[in-house]
């Protein structure tokens, strides 16, 4: 079962809308199956940890709003969209090369070839700023500043890291843009490969995304 | 002093990185850690400073165990100079830079200068106390990043390939003041490289890691000159071991090679 990257990009922009049309028993079931999709692509510890980094961000999120008032159910109804909304695009990257969507971005959706590449780019570039801020706090604490005292000193290691890693960033982006250049990076980068082909999984999954999107329409027929 | 105690490390399951390691490194000595790229060099030295745990095995140093403890624990103990040194630099100055670790140790100003100035001037980066360290050359962020290590008086330094990027002058620089450091103030050096014309001119022990596996520990001239399959450890003769083999002399470096042909033409 292969869904090309055009239809990856509908479904996650639906389930964005889903989240606010749809039930919130049917926005469950939604998060149930991105679970299961994501732990059948990739169940190894990074996806156990990505998927535990959201829901701990969800879960302060749903702190956040009771904090500013609201009750219970609606800040875990809320907590959950949102989820639901971030899991989607954690679906659509861990199934689809970068590259497709660039291209499918540019082919498709007609995003003129910079942003596309910039989006795509920002998005190559987590690995390694993950990396080289592991590394930063690594040599932090071998000069002696332990985090291991409270959350806040662990916070703190973090504005130390910030700086050097947005310095190596910039430095990183120069080399980039100069490699591009040399190797004559324009408008046509992401035209001259060929067009990802549909199949019968793709309009199946756009099906279901054209009447679950009307759902509020023909429910309100049926009813 | 630092031992390894039959360590085994992955960093993935089923992936051993390092298998069934036995080591131990005596206070003063100087060793070179070999071996090719993914042999698990970094990753012994990582052990010891405790940015990693061992699956199984014990790592020591001084005689105790760190399996409970964090680099900082052992940071003026040890001091590690990573392989990128862009990635170490904290601070805006040079002067502060080299500051950080004696600070976070919370010594008092007048030492941290101090500490700090030694430091500096043991690198030559006084000049330079207080430029951008980002802006400094290559060599000279290496040497930086060394001058940290050393700001906080450690008895060990564990330097992660250091020679690399360093044009010739910048080297020997280097490589003798380490040398100067190890024989006057007893400093331990443990020195991860691919240079082995410094492993044989400057490291009195080399221990060689294949596939996570030690498959070597002993002096650089038995390694070197001795009949051990260093090419197929994705290790290479130094020019003068394979000079001197052939003119059946020992010598560690080219002067050694000439001073000892000299004498057998006499």
């Amino acid at each position: 079962m292969k869904i090309t990257a055009f239809s990856w990009i509908i479904i996650t922009l639906a389930i964005t809308a889903w989240v606010f049309i749809l039930p919130v028993k049917a926005v469950a079931t939604i998060l149930v199956l991105q679970l299961v999709l994501l732990l059948y692509v990739k169940h190894n510890r990074m996806m156990l940890a990505a998927i535990g980094g959201l829901g701990v961000f969800t879960g302060m999120m749903v702190l956040l709003q009771m904090l500013f008032g609201s009750s219970l159910t609606v800040s875990l109804i809320g907590g959950l969209r949102m989820l639901v909304m971030t899991m989607a695009f954690l679906c659509m990257l861990s199934t689809t090369k970068i590259q497709d969507i660039a291209k499918t971005l540019v082919d498709r959706f007609h995003l003129p070839v910079e942003y596309a590449f910039m989006l795509t780019t920002a998005l190559r570039f987590v690995p390694n700023f993950l990396e080289d801020s592991s590394v930063t706090l690594d040599a932090q604490s071998c000069r002696g500043y332990s985090n291991r005292a409270n959350a806040l000193q662990h916070l703190l290691s973090y504005v130390v890291v910030i700086r050097p890693l947005v310095m190596r960033a910039v430095a990183k982006s120069e080399t980039l843009a100069l490699s591009m250049e040399l190797k004559g990076f324009g408008a046509n980068t992401y035209k001259n490969m060929p067009r990802e082909q549909f199949t019968l999984w793709d309009l199946l999954a756009l099906l279901v995304v054209v009447v679950l999107s009307t759902y509020p329409f023909w429910a309100k027929y049926f009813q | 002093m630092l031992e390894a105690k039959n360590i085994n490390f992955s960093y993935r399951r089923g992936v051993p990185v390092l298998q069934d390691i036995n080591c131990k490194i005596d206070d003063g000595e100087f060793v070179a850690l070999l071996g090719h790229n993914g042999s698990g060099k970094t990753t012994l030295t990582r052990l010891f400073m405790a940015l990693d745990h061992p699956r199984s095995g014990q790592i020591l140093v001084d005689g105790n165990d760190v399996v409970k403890m964090e680099p900082a624990d052992l940071a003026d103990k040890i001091g590690y100079v990573f392989q990128n040194p862009d990635l170490q630099i904290l601070a805006d100055t040079v002067f502060e830079e080299v500051a950080y670790g004696p600070r976070v140790k919370k010594l008092t100003e007048d030492s941290v200068k101090k500490q700090v100035d030694d430091a500096l001037e043991a690198m030559e980066l006084t000049d330079l106390s207080q430029s951008y360290p980002r802006l400094l050359s290559f060599g000279q962020k290496r040497r930086l990043g060394v001058a940290s290590a050393l700001a906080l008086g450690p008895k060990t330094l564990i330097l992660d390939e250091i020679t690399n990027g360093q044009d010739q002058a910048e080297k020997v620089k280097m490589m003798e003041y380490l040398q100067a450091l190890n024989e006057k103030q007893g400093v331990t050096i443990v020195l991860i490289t691919h240079d082995m014309d410094v492993v044989r001119r400057y490291a009195r022990r080399a221990l060689v890691l294949t596939d996570g596996k030690q498959v070597f520990d002993g002096t650089p001239k038995d390694l070197f000159e001795g009949s051990y399959p260093v090419e197929n450890w994705g290790l290479r003769r130094p020019l003068a071991s394979v000079l001197a083999a052939a003119f059946q002399v020992s010598a560690g470096n080219c002067h050694e090679f000439c001073a000892a042909v000299t004498k057998e033409a006499k």
